[in-house]
């Protein structure tokens, strides 16, 4: 199983493996300007992403999951040139959407959409969800006119929306109502890769497995690829095939998702699992965790020298501080660790 | 054992533009010494207005406390004066938000706050106090105490805040510490930071902790006891094993089931099977009508659901008599006990 031609599909349920991914970033990199200290002074770069490298295989879905200053947003919002990104490429079916033009960067996003996390601040207050809906029709000319109503019509039924709704303005929704108008607006080109910004981690937990089935549904119907950013390990162990875990604006760990969560053999993720609230986990039981994580995470402007985590690491020897682990290949897996867990 | 703290048919009523709506709707709770009581439900159930009402805290107006009673050892605090609960809050039943960035005052250092707190209900000199905090920055698991002391809230993390919003609530050992959402805005390893710490700090000084979640995860591994909130009531309540292990209210067992599996267990090559789903939504408090709010919801709801509401304790039993045990307010969880 290498990894780079990718871990077989086989019985995940997912689509099989094209040749070539549908989306891949090489060494992709975003840093944001500082404000500079005096007039003289050389400008700060806050590198908030530093040359992740991943695939978005077609009808898949890739995690990316960390918490939060990890830069999983930035990469996503990067790859979909919501955010400028400054070094690297990011291929599309074979052409870099870092170097577009507008015009068919524009043209181009009709094959990329965005679900944005907030369900409250991601549609303008002032239109009906119907426009909303129908605005990227309009924008990037999809369709006939006079067809697109009707198309409106088939997105609201589609996401579970009743489309005498489509009147109302979206105060007059629920969070979880919101989140589906949100998945029709970014279905209606009928994009191949939808970018989901934890796309349910403003809703109830309840609400939030409706949206999650209801991702999963729309992705068997259509073939669609998902870039999918949470920091709920549950959740991305249901919805991918693929998880980038990423720390301080790098990827730790890659590998896809029956390898991942059987071993995870990078500390940070071994950590993130341990870490995250569990029914199995009892205080009747005397519950207590053996190797809890302290601290936080250096700030990102003055990043050590070494591996980022090994401060925090229960593991770190000498060589973590002096020597930067890369990311490398490791039984089906990739890690940036000296001293990965047994698998 | 005596409860340390009763709830017992507690309503609170809220005006807004619908008219007057019921946001609790009669609810009994005890609080053990030194347990944790876990209160667990959706937004809008009413988990929030119960902690808010402990504390003597609903805002009045829009609230309203109609009826039922707070008793905390043996004095219902809900007719205590303004003054009273000034000298119970924070001394003998304190509480931690969920924001500890907007919780805590910008312009003043922690150390100040922390002091703050401790001069309020203790005869103690300002360098006393001072000394004082130092010590439960350290008790709070904070690196270079005398050094954070001086820091202001914006020089520290979102974890930092919250240990230092802990130091302060239990600065005056309080009996009660409700902890309304302490970890819905930390990272993950940060939330399982500070659990770790309040299970340290019930250990150490014997405090019982109300801990309000919308987490079941965080339930399992805090709480001794959990009381379920739907619309404004309870509807299951019981020891924290027999309500994850063994739920009788479909809307508990629903909310449980809907949940994605982690780790090792579910790291099959297959396909996760899909989440269970709650359909719908939870009904606006405006529009609850004569018989279960969960109706409309439920798949094993039948006529007499929307007709008659299920009571919490079933058979008669009084609210004294279940703690401990396991009670469900729900007909067709009734019919399967009596079957």
């Amino acid at each position: 199983m290498s990894f780079d031609g990718h871990p077989s599909a086989g019985p995940s349920g997912a689509a099989p493996l094209a040749e070539q991914p549908l989306l891949e970033a090489v060494g992709l990199s975003v840093r944001f300007p500082m404000p500079k200290k005096s007039p003289f002074a050389d400008r700060d770069y806050l590198h908030a992403v530093r040359g992740v490298n991943f695939k978005v295989h077609a009808g898949r879905t890739l995690g990316v999951v960390g918490e939060s200053g990890s830069g999983k947003t930035t990469t996503a919002m990067a790859a979909v040139r919501l955010t400028e990104a400054y070094d690297g490429a990011v291929m599309f079916e074979g052409r870099d959407v870092l170097k577009m033009g507008p015009e068919a960067l524009r043209k181009q996003r009709r094959d990329m959409q965005v679900i944005f996390q907030d369900p409250y601040s991601s549609l303008n207050p002032r239109d009906r969800v119907g426009a909303i809906v129908r605005e990227p029709l309009d924008l990037m000319d999809v369709g006939e006119r006079k067809d697109r109503a009707d198309r409106v019509k088939e997105l609201f039924s589609l996401v579970g929306l009743r489309p005498d709704q489509m009147a109302l303005f979206p105060h007059q929704f629920s969070g979880g109502q919101r989140q589906r108008i949100s998945i029709a607006r970014a279905l209606a080109t009928n994009p191949k890769l939808i970018v989901c910004d934890e796309p349910v981690s403003a809703l109830d937990v309840a609400i939030q497995a409706q949206v999650l089935n209801l991702l999963r549904r729309l992705q068997d119907q259509f073939g669609l690829s998902y870039l999918f950013i949470s920091h709920d390990l549950g959740v991305v162990q249901f919805i991918c095939d693929d998880i980038a875990v990423m720390y301080l604006g790098e990827i730790v760990e890659y590998a896809d998702r029956p390898t991942l969560f059987a071993a995870p053999r990078h500390p940070y993720t071994a950590a993130l699992l341990d870490a995250a609230p569990s029914l199995a986990r009892r205080k009747s039981a005397g519950y207590s965790r053996a190797g809890a994580v302290k601290g936080d995470p250096p700030s990102p402007m003055n990043l050590p020298k070494g591996c980022a985590f090994a401060g925090r690491c229960p593991r770190a020897q000498p060589r973590c501080k002096d020597e930067k682990p890369m990311l490398r290949p490791l039984e089906g897996a990739k890690v940036a660790c000296h001293f990965p867990l047994e698998g | 054992m005596d409860p340390l703290l009763s709830v017992r048919d507690l309503k609170v009523e809220f005006d807004t533009r619908h008219g007057r709506v019921t946001a609790l709707a009669g609810i009994s709770l005890d609080v053990m010494p030194g347990e944790t009581l876990g209160i667990v439900g959706e937004s809008g159930c009413g988990k929030s207005i119960t902690a808010l009402a402990m504390m003597g805290l609903i805002p009045n107006p829009p609230g309203h406390l109609t009826d039922g009673q707070i008793v905390f050892e043996g004095e219902d605090i809900t007719r205590a004066s303004p003054r009273r609960m000034r000298q119970l809050r924070g001394r003998d039943i304190s509480m931690i938000f969920q924001e500890p960035m907007t919780s805590l005052n910008p312009v003043f250092t922690a150390g100040d706050q922390i002091a703050e707190a401790i001069m309020l209900h203790q005869d103690v000199s300002k360098k006393e106090a001072w000394e004082e905090a130092v010590e439960l920055l350290r008790v709070v698991g904070i690196p270079e105490p005398r050094r954070r002391a001086a820091s202001y809230p914006h020089e520290m993390s979102g974890g930092m805040r919250q240990r230092v919003m802990i130091a302060m609530a239990i600065s005056c050992r309080p009996k009660v510490l409700i902890a309304d959402e302490p970890t819905t805005a930390l990272d993950v390893t940060v939330q399982a930071q500070i659990f770790d710490l309040m299970r340290d700090i019930q250990e150490k000084f014997g405090v019982a902790i109300v801990m309000i979640t919308h987490d079941m995860g965080a339930i399992a591994e805090m709480a001794d006891r959990v009381a379920v909130m739907y619309a404004g009531r309870v509807i299951e309540q019981g020891r924290a094993d027999d309500i994850l292990d063994d739920p009788r209210h479909p809307y508990t067992s629903g909310l449980i089931g809907c949940i994605p599996a982690l780790g090792r267990e579910a790291a099959s090559a297959e396909r996760l099977p899909p989440l269970a789903e709650i359909p719908g939504v939870v009904p606006p408090l405006h529009l609850l009508g004569a018989g279960c709010a969960f109706a409309d919801r439920c798949p094993l709801v039948h006529d007499r659901c929307r007709r008659e509401r299920p009571p919490l304790a079933p058979h008669g039993m009084a609210a004294q008599e279940f703690l401990g045990g396991h009670a469900v307010a729900c007909h067709a969880a009734e019919r399967e006990i009596a079957a």
